[in-house]
């Protein structure tokens, strides 16, 4: 089944006829999908349904793992750019921080937590210690660590919390000013508190950016979703109306249902 | 009836003994080092008749170390120059872009260079000098930088083996954090790999630092002689070390002459000692510089 948006309103992800496999063996299979400009979608599915394999064909991150092979067609929005993910003039470092990426359990960067920011910041877009560091600030800032760490950026990433962790992970992709955040099970690693922290986050983002959000959890779906797709096996994607997900009890039997 | 000792203990104990083993094979050598070598060490076996200021500021020292000291210096950092950033460099293509036939062959390769004795390493290079004194260059001699080359040839395989386990190693995490943030796979390699493989390299480093330092075969047929002083020039003959304590021990007259050479053991361990030290500085600043300090 397709999920099309209209041509007046253009999906910020669109997705036609997507296959990929891994050695041969088919993880996603047709699959044609349009993901909304703005807002939060959540894309729901059982443990190896390839619903990270869908995330990661976005910005092309599968083709770091071996064995890969894509087709079919992606489309980004990206600010006033119309990208075709898969067209062999795309710069894909460039589509990949424009559409950034926040990890199941946090990656920081063996660096201190400054660094972690300003890294990526230098190398990529090539920015001045001034300039990095007023980014770095403001990214912080934007995901409640500023006041938490301001006193100890040299210190390592590592001695930070876990769910301090999965926000400076967080921070590190706005620093990038992404379009798009695909964000894979961000909350799976954490405990209860540091989960709705990162909540409420997605929450304040969705309204300055296109939130896709992998997750295996219902309540989660059902509190902060603007829309929900729910995958199946990698071959079949089903949009929920949202008088189910608003619902708990009906959102629990349609997945009971569906998966 | 006692009951028989389980295997698994019995492989405990046997764990154990070799672990203690090791440390105690290293303090018994260096006790024995140290029992003969010391009261050989002083000013003199240095600089012999040369007063010390003046041999520092390049008067010639003959019967004595220093030019030897010198020697193996210049022969290492040469070496380590020439072997360090080639074998680094072919260690990152081997683990980080090489593929399929070529990258089987190349190890090959390297695995096979590896298992070279350094006396056939030594005769490559006399043979080298013969070819280029029958060919283009007929002044061609033996001489240090000759030596280093040879060397580097010899220790190549430990620099390329290590910085290849050492990126090979590194979590796939690393790699597709540096691609979702927009770095290019060189500047992933460049700004994350390599600098998070830093340890691993080093260690590989500091093996080719002491095999350089010790190694007699290779300098024996490409340079090395016993008086030549000082290091004067790249062509030039030069003294070295592992040569001197050679030269000593099987040519002594007297028993100081055996106590000298025990003493230059010594000398070469301490100098070999203070290189890994400065490799390991060097390796910490590196790695402070990585994880704090802005990239300029």
């Amino acid at each position: 089944m397709d999920h099309r948006t209209d041509a007046l309103n253009p999906a910020a992800i669109r997705i036609r006829h997507l296959s990929v496999s891994f050695a041969n063996r088919p993880v996603l299979r047709d699959l044609s999908l349009d993901i909304p400009a703005g807002g939060l979608t959540f894309l729901l599915g059982r443990s190896g349904s390839g619903k990270t394999t869908l995330l990661r064909a976005i910005n092309r991150l599968n083709e770091c793992l071996p064995g890969c092979a894509t087709c079919g067609q992606i489309e980004l929005q990206l600010g006033a750019t119309r990208l075709d993910a898969y067209a062999p003039s795309t710069p894909v470092e460039e589509l990949r921080r424009r559409a950034g990426m926040v990890f199941q359990s946090p990656n920081v960067l063996p660096l201190s937590i400054a660094r972690n920011l300003s890294l990526p910041l230098a190398v990529t877009l090539g920015l001045g210690a001034a300039e990095c560091e007023a980014r770095t600030e403001q990214a912080l800032r934007e995901v409640h660590l500023w006041n938490e760490v301001k006193n100890r950026l040299g210190a390592p990433a590592a001695t930070l919390s876990g769910g301090q962790q999965q926000r400076l992970c967080l921070a590190r992709t706005l620093a990038l000013r992404p379009d798009i955040l695909l964000l894979d099970e961000p909350t799976a690693s954490l405990d209860f508190k540091a989960a709705r922290q990162i909540e409420e986050l997605l929450a304040e983002l969705k309204l300055r950016y296109t939130l896709l959000v992998v997750s295996h959890s219902l309540s989660q779906a059902h509190r902060l979703a603007d829309q929900v797709f729910v995958l199946h096996d990698g071959q079949r994607i089903e949009a929920l109306p949202e008088s189910t997900f608003r619902d708990k009890e009906a959102l629990m039997s349609a997945l009971d249902e569906l998966v | 009836m006692s009951k028989p000792v389980p295997p698994e203990k019995l492989a405990q104990a046997g764990a154990w003994l070799a672990a203690l083993g090791v440390p105690a094979i290293l303090l018994a050598l260096l006790g024995f080092l140290l029992w003969r070598g010391v009261p050989g060490l002083s000013l003199a076996l240095f600089f012999a008749d040369t007063p010390p200021l003046a041999a520092l500021r390049g008067a010639p020292v003959f019967d004595g170390l220093w030019p030897a000291c010198l020697g193996t210096l210049a022969l290492v950092a040469l070496a380590t120059a020439i072997a360090v950033p080639l074998g680094v460099a072919s260690g990152i293509y081997l683990a980080e872009y090489a593929t399929g036939r070529a990258k089987a062959l190349l190890a090959f390769a390297i695995d096979l260079l590896a298992g070279i004795p350094s006396i056939l390493m030594g005769l490559f290079g006399f043979a080298l000098i013969l070819f280029l004194r029958r060919t283009v260059a007929p002044d061609a001699n033996t001489g240090l930088l000759l030596s280093a080359l040879c060397l580097a040839v010899l220790v190549l395989p430990y620099v390329i083996g290590t910085t290849r386990l050492a990126l090979e190693n590194l979590p796939l995490q690393l790699r597709l954090t540096g691609a979702s943030l927009g770095l290019s796979p060189g500047r992933t390699v460049r700004h994350l790999l390599l600098p998070a493989a830093l340890p691993g390299i080093f260690s590989g480093v500091m093996l080719a630092v002491g095999r350089a330092a010790e190694d007699t075969a290779v300098i024996l047929m490409t340079g090395v002689v016993a008086n030549a002083g000082a290091p004067a020039s790249l062509t030039g003959k030069y003294e070295a070390l592992p040569f001197h304590i050679y030269y000593l021990a099987a040519e002594h007259q007297s028993p100081a002459e055996l106590t000298q050479a025990f003493a230059a053991a010594l000398v070469l361990l301490a100098l070999t000692g203070l290189m890994f030290l400065a490799a390991r500085v060097l390796q910490t600043r590196l790695e402070r510089q990585w994880t704090t300090e802005p990239t300029p």
